[in-house]
């Protein structure tokens, strides 16, 4: 069976079902909705058995010719660096979905929408022809455009219109560097498939390689985001609904940092290896720099998303040191950044659906009155902090360990953003937790029953990923020591 | 027993567990006693363990460990699968320690149930008294340095959670923000520090990394690195100088939590850390020479702020400082079983010193000294074991602190560096005077506030037989450990057999190490003696070390019998200027000497450094925002929009006849941000999406077609 094409086309029937469906029946909409994206989880979660753990060939493989003029391929496969991200999203997507069940403005788009963003999301991950992946890649765009612009804050418009524009332009350059490895492909054909080009790479000339390099790091450096680049995602994630956030960080960000280890490192890796002191500065000013802008913020939504400035500097960071250490933790991160910072932002949600402010200064003592909310915002904040005994630790040590052996002096200044981090999560649990109780929210009630389902899975990962963290790690462990072992 | 030791931290860790999640909130709540009772289990597993180590039936060090989780890591360009176990390791601190932490853990729960017993979160408390010992016996305990760091954190969590216990006020918050933030301070130094270890080492498990060390695979600037960053996470948990400032205002916590906080956990935490890995300061000896005078320093430093303060619990505050900085100087002399043997000896009288201000806080409502005297008459439990405690920490003869004191100052002495002794001789004087002091504006006298007075009472037993207990410790414990050097025995010195650079590196790789651990690159530190050299030397140098260490622990027959007179005299002093209801004579001297006083309620200055630090940092925070959303944004997004008219004008000039129009378009969208697609964005319309698609894939054909 074609559970990979089954895991990412399932979320699309449901956005073509629900085209069909009058947008006056909302329930049956966010029913089919659920049903597509379960569909999507469930097939995932049943490639677990069948996974293979000591491998780091490309499983669940799916190839037929698309385009065969081009050398186009549909071909799909997952590995032990992409599976463990399929998994995240299609997780997300429901946590998300959940999440999204407040919306009552046009509730048709919305959820078509937002299928088929999973689709794009799901396909970045699962592609295995840069053709099939540049599509999947600019699929997440269209949908993330409306899902900001319509549903948005106050700002929705310039945010989603910049959050397009941005991605875009980045896109271009990717493509074309994605054309440019087209045409240097030898063989009988050209070529757009990655596992083929990889093993071209040999053949390569340096320069060749560092422009490719750099195309393709453009189009990747603005999802991560990447300073200079990031500027788009505090506005965006402000503005964007609450569910549209936690797709954006917990998924959108990640296909930057997969795209620099599947595409960039393996298709151009003297281009990447002559980026390195550049991606080590990129990545230590990420995490100082997006830390200190965090600590400025007096909103918590965007003191939220530049701590996720801060968090995917250490991806970028693991990645520098270019150690199997690094990568693990690179990947790693990019699962715990999900779910933690996921849960950041449904609880930022929580709390402005009930105060319609998300000022920190706005509250105070609001533990005694909302205790529920107050432990379970205190554990994502500690968990985001990296708190041993919490997952958020275990990738950011991981990242740490393996850019230090190569950067001791980065790694060593990038330390500094852990405790900028630290300051940030205090005091915002200190003004909106602590102290005397503000009796202006004196009715606020506690979290509801569906706020707990879409939270509390997250929270009891976070643990579980923090003291026993070796499931995903088995996961991934055999591909990426190949990665870098050859 | 010892075979089980894992469970000493797991029993309390699912006691904390059950408090937390099992059972509803309620003052009179009979849940606590689940805390006490796991805590009583801890203490006798401890207690047989420690018997079974004392009496050598079982051979020290005990380590076992499980397998935990692994992760591909790589050193020196080779790449393999790092196993990382989670397990126990016993060796003799290790065993003295958890008998401490359990038995002060059990006496302050105990405690706790009386003096906490009408608080709105009682079953809260006492959740996080559990979590935090925990925490601390997974320190003790752990065979692995990642696996202490994490109890070493999730200590740091818990003295958050129980300094800020009163959330609802201010004092607390703030106490439990600054004690998490100094101490995450030190802990990046730890951080980097077992960074460094793996990178060199590649494995975290102590033994290896011992092993490691002891022969001399260590280069001696990573040896030194390393043992920098170690010290730096000490100096924050253990309140060295400069970063004891969290300390003092940690009292903001429940009394008995700061009983806890002082003596069992957190502060004991990092001297054990030092003395975990002592073969890492063995290797650096510049950096142990830097720890005693950062001991010193912080021991005199805090002795003299103790010598004003009028709050008691303050003074305890800083009387704790200045002993962990004897504990510091101690091992950074060298005095490896001192220090340790004082942590010891100090965990009982200042446990029982915090308890027993509890019990007089909870009588008189107040922290103020001025505000009690006469109390001895009131409470005679109190005033009888708070007796003993301050004999004991005063260093009276055959109490507890004379023994474990008299040891550090007489490792100081031997190490040779007479100011460092002097400074820490009369570091001890300054201790005898201000717990005197503490002792006579409490007890001694009459009454000065009588309405406080007329309602002391003494406490109820629930709280005043921990303080029996404890008195009686701090009076023979000493005396105890010291009979036929059982302290030497159970607190042996650990050597490392080969100094850093002392051996070439090309010898054959350890078998218990991963073969891929060795540094490739070795050989530049390669002064290349032989290695039957170094073996011959090993032995005369081990026992060199266990005979110099026993003599090292003996003061000069002169000096060892002034010192008590000393003390006297300093005691005596105290009572010269504090006797009377108005301390006459104190308050001519403060007049005299204001601007010194003034410097020491201050706190040296040295907590407006911190804030004027925490300024400075929000004002950077804020310059980087601005940045961020000035010039960052600006150069990029913008820059980006001039980008793009660029491309889409070459676009246009090229393919000026083939997709003409939509790149038109294109270009004209990046000139007026959002007011072209405002409209668009308010229908939602997919079919205007679609011109998009089209623009997407007509410069997609623009660039296949114009290579």
């Amino acid at each position: 069976m074609n559970m990979l094409s089954l895991v990412t086309f399932a979320p699309l029937a449901g956005a073509l079902i629900i085209l069909c469906i009058p947008k006056e029946k909302e329930k049956a909409i966010q029913a089919v909705a659920f049903l597509f994206a379960g569909i999507s989880l469930i097939a995932s979660l049943a490639m677990l058995p069948g996974f293979s753990r000591g491998t780091h060939e490309m499983q669940f493989v799916e190839r037929f010719a698309w385009i065969p003029s081009f050398g186009v391929q549909y071909f799909m496969g997952v590995d032990g660096l992409s599976y463990p991200l399929v998994l995240l999203t299609t997780f997300m997507s429901v946590i998300a979905l959940v999440g999204s069940l407040g919306i009552e403005k046009r509730v048709k788009e919305y959820f078509f929408w937002f299928l088929v963003l999973e689709v794009g999301m799901l396909g970045v991950f699962c592609a295995l022809d840069l053709i099939l992946f540049y599509v999947f890649w600019e699929l997440t765009l269209v949908p993330m455009y409306f899902l900001i612009g319509v549903w948005g804050g106050p700002r929705k418009e310039f945010a989603a219109i910049k959050f397009f524009l941005y991605t875009l332009t980045g896109s271009v350059f990717m493509l074309l560097a994605i054309l440019a490895l087209y045409f240097a492909s030898t063989g009988p054909a050209h070529t757009f498939d990655m596992l083929e080009l990889a093993k071209m790479t040999g053949g390569w000339d340096r320069h060749f390689q560092i422009l490719v390099f750099l195309g393709l790091y453009f189009g990747m450096a603005i999802k991560v985001p990447a300073f200079p680049f990031h500027t788009w995602l505090p506005l965006a994630h402000v503005e964007a609904p609450t569910a549209i956030s936690v797709i954006l960080a917990a998924v959108l960000l990640k296909m930057g940092v997969y795209g620099l280890l599947r595409i960039s490192y393996s298709l151009a890796p003297l281009g990447f290896q002559w980026f390195l002191p550049a991606l080590i500065v990129i990545a230590v000013i990420n995490i100082v720099y997006g830390a200190l802008c965090a600590m400025a913020q007096t909103d918590m939504k965007k003191m939220v998303a530049y701590s996720s400035v801060n968090h995917m500097g250490y991806c970028l960071l693991g990645i520098a040191g270019m150690t199997t250490a690094g990568f693990t933790g690179a990947v790693f991160q990019m699962l715990t950044h999900g779910i933690i910072t996921g849960a950041l932002f449904l609880l930022v949600g929580v709390i402005y659906d009930r105060a319609h402010t998300r000022d920190i200064s706005a509250f105070g003592g609001l533990a005694v009155k909302l205790p529920v909310y107050a432990a379970l915002m205190s554990l994502t904040c500690f968990a985001s902090l990296g708190l041993p005994g919490l997952a958020g630790f275990i990738g950011e040590f991981l990242c740490f360990l393996g850019a230090f052996q190569a950067w001791k002096l980065a790694a060593t200044i990038s330390v500094l953003g852990i405790i900028a981090t630290a300051a940030f999560f205090l005091r915002m649990m200190q003004k909106v937790f602590l102290g005397k109780f503000n009796e202006k929210w004196a009715d606020l009630p506690d979290m509801t029953a569906r706020e707990l389902i879409s939270i509390v899975p997250l929270a009891a990962l976070t643990v579980l990923f923090g003291v026993y963290p070796k499931w995903p790690l088995d996961l991934m462990n055999v591909t990426l020591t190949h990665m870098l072992g050859k | 027993m010892i075979e089980h030791a894992y469970l000493i931290p797991l029993i309390p860790l699912a006691a904390s567990a059950l408090m937390h999640f099992g059972a509803k909130e309620d003052p009179h709540s009979p849940a606590p006693w689940i805390g006490v009772v796991a805590m009583a289990i801890c203490l006798g597993m401890s207690l047989s363990i420690l018997s079974a180590v004392a009496s050598g039936s079982v051979a020290v060090p005990y380590e076992h460990n499980w397998p935990w989780f692994s992760f591909a890591a790589s050193i020196g360009g080779k790449s393999f699968i790092y196993d990382m176990p989670v397990g126990v390791l016993i060796d003799g601190p290790a065993a003295v320690l958890l008998v401490v932490v359990t038995l002060v853990s059990l006496m302050v729960q105990i405690y706790s149930i009386a003096y906490m017993h009408d608080d709105t979160r009682y079953m809260r408390y006492f959740g996080f008294v559990s979590f935090f010992t925990a925490s601390m016996l997974g320190l003790v305990v752990s065979s692995n340095l990642l696996v202490g760091f994490m109890s070493w954190e999730l200590m740091g969590l818990a003295s958050y959670l129980l300094i800020g216990f009163w959330f609802e006020k201010d004092g607390p918050t703030e106490a439990q923000k600054k004690a998490f933030m100094t101490t995450k301070l030190g802990d990046s130094g730890l951080y980097v520090a077992l960074l460094f270890l793996f990178a060199k080492v590649g494995s975290f498990q102590l033994t290896q990394i011992h092993h490691f060390y002891d022969k001399g695979y260590m280069p001696a600037a990573a040896a030194a690195a390393i043992a920098i960053g170690l010290l730096f996470g000490a100096m924050g948990k253990s309140a060295q100088f400069p970063l004891f400032i969290w300390l003092p205002d940690a009292m903001e916590g429940p009394t008995p939590g700061s009983a806890l906080i002082h003596a069992a956990t957190m502060v004991a935490a990092g001297i054990f850390l030092v003395s975990r890995t002592y073969f890492c300061f063995l290797a650096a000896p510049q950096v142990m020479h830097a720890a005693a005078w950062i001991g010193c320093a912080t021991a005199f430093l805090a002795a003299a702020m103790a010598l004003v303060s009028y709050d008691i619990k303050r003074v305890l505050a800083f009387s704790t400082v200045s002993q962990l900085g004897f504990m510091m100087c101690a091992l950074g002399v060298g005095g490896y079983t001192a220090g340790l043997f004082h942590l010891t000896t100090h965990a009982f009288f200042k446990a029982l010193l915090f308890l027993g201000a509890g019990s007089v806080i909870h009588s008189v409502h107040t922290n103020d000294l001025r505000l009690m005297g006469g109390l001895s008459k009131k409470m005679i439990v109190s005033f009888f074991t708070i007796l003993a405690a301050i004999a004991a920490i005063s260093g009276i003869p055959f109490t507890s602190g004379y023994y474990s004191k008299d040891m550090i100052l007489a490792n100081i002495w031997h190490s040779g560096d007479r100011p460092l002794f002097f400074i820490m001789l009369f570091t001890a004087l300054m201790t005898a005077f201000y717990m005197s002091r503490l002792f006579i504006l409490a007890f001694w006298g009459e009454a000065r506030d009588h309405e406080k007075h007329h309602h002391a009472h003494e406490s109820p037993f629930l709280m005043t037989g921990p303080l029996v207990l404890l008195a009686f410790l701090a009076l023979t414990s000493g005396f105890m450990l010291d009979r036929h050097g059982l302290v030497y025995k159970l607190l042996p010195k650990p050597t490392i057999s080969v100094m850093p650079g002392e051996v070439a590196r090309e010898h054959a790789p350890p078998a218990t190490l991963v073969s891929a651990t060795m540094p490739a690159e070795g050989g530049e530190h390669a002064a290349a003696p032989s290695e039957a050299k170094a073996e011959e030397h090993a032995p005369a140098h081990e026992a060199a070390a266990e005979h110099g260490e026993h003599h090292e622990g003996h003061l000069p027959h002169a000096l060892h019998l002034a010192l008590p007179f000393l003390v006297l005299g300093s005691i005596g002093f105290a009572f010269f200027l504090y006797k009377g209801p108005d301390y006459a004579a104190a308050e001519s001297l403060k007049a005299t000497f204001a601007p010194v006083f003034t410097v020491l309620d201050r706190r040296w200055y040295l907590d407006d450094a911190f804030d004027l630090l925490v300024v400075f940092c929000d004002k950077v925070a804020a310059l980087a925002f601005w940045i961020d959303a000035n010039v960052v944004d600006r150069v990029f997004v913008d820059g980006w929009g001039l980008l793009m008219r660029i491309v889409s004008e070459i676009s246009n000039l090229i393919d000026a006849l083939f997709v003409d129009r939509t790149v038109d378009g294109f270009g004209g969208l990046s000139l007026d941000l959002g007011v072209g697609l405002r409209g668009l964005v308010k229908d939602g319309q997919v079919q205007e999406y679609l011109m998009y698609v089209a623009i997407a894939f007509s410069l997609a054909a623009t660039l296949i077609l114009t290579r």
